[in-house]
């Protein structure tokens, strides 16, 4: 089932991504929404399907992307990896908490990719800093957003089946 | 799974992708040409589902606004198609003229190259990396293959997975052309720089070069064939003690692609290119 969520995830991702280009030029540069996708499928906890949720949402965003094969799942790998283990070691219940962790996410991508162009391109460039600065708080907000909807949603749903439950009455 | 083994599959998932992208360059080779084609065959037709809704909402947006425009425009449309027609005939005669003039001065005319278009469905030209991926249907394109708008050149395809394209935009900082300068003839390298710009090398101090010439390919990389506009000199200043530092704006708005052009035909024969390979110092 989650699987199937992060693929369903991962698809809504990337349509979204080709429907911001097609909106706002900069795009791209703005918001990383593959590394959303990995980071809130990290956050359960699990290194192992952390690291391969980074590697697949890595590898989807090197497929559009005009570098290297490999770049972005090398650093999105990393990352995945990095905020399962964080998750399995932290209780993050508070919201600056949990922004911290996408924010350190997007940053650490980020700096690998920069790391990475560095050691393989001969002309690299490194990424804007005032767009580094928004694509870590955009990452931080809609992974703040995504988690607090969620589990919104999920507490509404569990007060709702609960509110079933003590209403069922037994004959007699 | 125990921790230790965790850790060790992570370690391998980063070296084998270090690998992957060390075997790609300098020249991207095979290495995540599986892939990275399984990627675009996969992404291609989302962002081509995406792209012809967008351009399915703007066209009938467009239609609702200019439905009273219509009948005024193509009247004016027919008399531009006559017009274009009658000078169609015109550079046909001509055509035929310079043909025979080369014939009498015994030189050979390149063939003239083919143009076939193809659709950009997805851009990613303002991160530092800078590329396209088109759908170019049925008739597949090729490594290296040039990408031309109406406006002057786009790039070159650096992979292709079935219909799918992916084109490295000229102001990649991985991308060079060699070039010349219209006025001077002067040939340099023009390649990639900050984003929008083209840094112009290895035009020598003493050459004469003004702001607002065009730069144009000059045929002598083995991919772009020579003519085609590449941008206009924007700023010159003395770069160091033998070259200038010419700065030039593309004569392409990458941000305005729907549509470009590939180039059919080879740049340099393959038969040249093979010889070229296979040829010993």
């Amino acid at each position: 089932m989650r699987l199937l969520k992060f693929v369903l995830g991962l698809g809504l991702a990337a349509l979204l991504h080709f429907a911001g280009e097609r909106l706002f030029p900069h795009f791209s540069q703005a918001v990383d929404l593959f590394l959303l996708v990995a980071a809130l499928e990290a956050r359960h906890g699990s290194p192992v399907s952390g690291m391969f949720a980074g590697l697949a949402a890595g590898l989807l965003a090197d497929g559009l992307s005009g570098g290297p094969y490999g770049l972005a799942g090398f650093a999105d790998t990393a990352v995945g990896f990095g905020i399962a283990r964080a998750a399995q070691q932290l209780v993050v219940q508070r919201t600056t908490g949990l922004a911290a962790v996408f924010a350190a996410g997007a940053a650490a991508q980020q700096a690998i990719l920069a790391a990475l162009a560095l050691a393989f391109r001969d002309h690299a460039e490194l990424p804007d800093p005032l767009w580094l600065l928004v694509k870590v708080g955009t990452t931080a907000a809609l992974g703040l957003a995504w988690t607090s909807s969620a589990n919104a949603i999920a507490s509404r749903l569990r007060f709702r089946r609960a509110n079933r439950a003590t209403k069922i009455q037994l004959p007699g | 799974m125990s921790p230790r083994r965790v850790r060790l599959l992570f370690v391998a998932l980063l070296v084998g992708q270090l690998f992957l992208v060390a075997g790609q360059e300098p020249d991207r080779g095979s290495a995540g040409s599986l892939l990275e084609g399984l990627t675009l065959r996969t992404l291609g037709p989302l962002a081509r589902l995406v792209n012809a809704g967008s351009e399915g909402f703007a066209s009938a947006r467009e239609g609702l606004r200019l439905r009273g425009d219509l009948a005024s425009e193509n009247r004016d449309l027919k008399r531009e198609v006559l017009e274009l027609r009658r000078r169609e005939l015109r550079m046909a005669g001509l055509e035929e003229e310079i043909d025979g003039l080369s014939k009498t001065i015994d030189f050979s005319r390149r063939q003239a190259t083919e143009l076939r278009i193809a659709e950009v469905v997805h851009a990613d030209f303002s991160s530092w990396l800078r590329s396209l991926i088109l759908y170019v249907g049925t008739g597949a394109a090729h490594v290296n293959q040039p990408v031309l708008s109406d406006d002057g050149l786009v790039g070159r395809v650096i992979r292709v997975s079935g219909a799918y394209a992916k084109v490295q935009l000229l102001t990649d900082r991985a991308a060079s052309s060699g070039v010349q300068l219209e006025r001077s003839r002067r040939q340099g390298v023009v390649r990639g720089s900050s984003p929008g710009e083209l840094l112009l090398d290895f035009i020598p101090r003493q050459a004469e070069v003004e702001v607002g010439e065009s730069v144009l390919t000059a045929g002598i990389d083995g991919v772009y064939p020579r003519g085609i506009r590449v941008g206009t000199v924007v700023s010159v200043e003395p770069g160091n003690e033998v070259f200038h530092r010419i700065v030039v704006r593309p004569a392409v708005d990458f941000s305005r692609l729907s549509f470009v052009y590939l180039l059919e035909g080879e740049a340099v024969p393959r038969e040249l290119a093979t010889e070229e390979e296979h040829a010993s110092p």
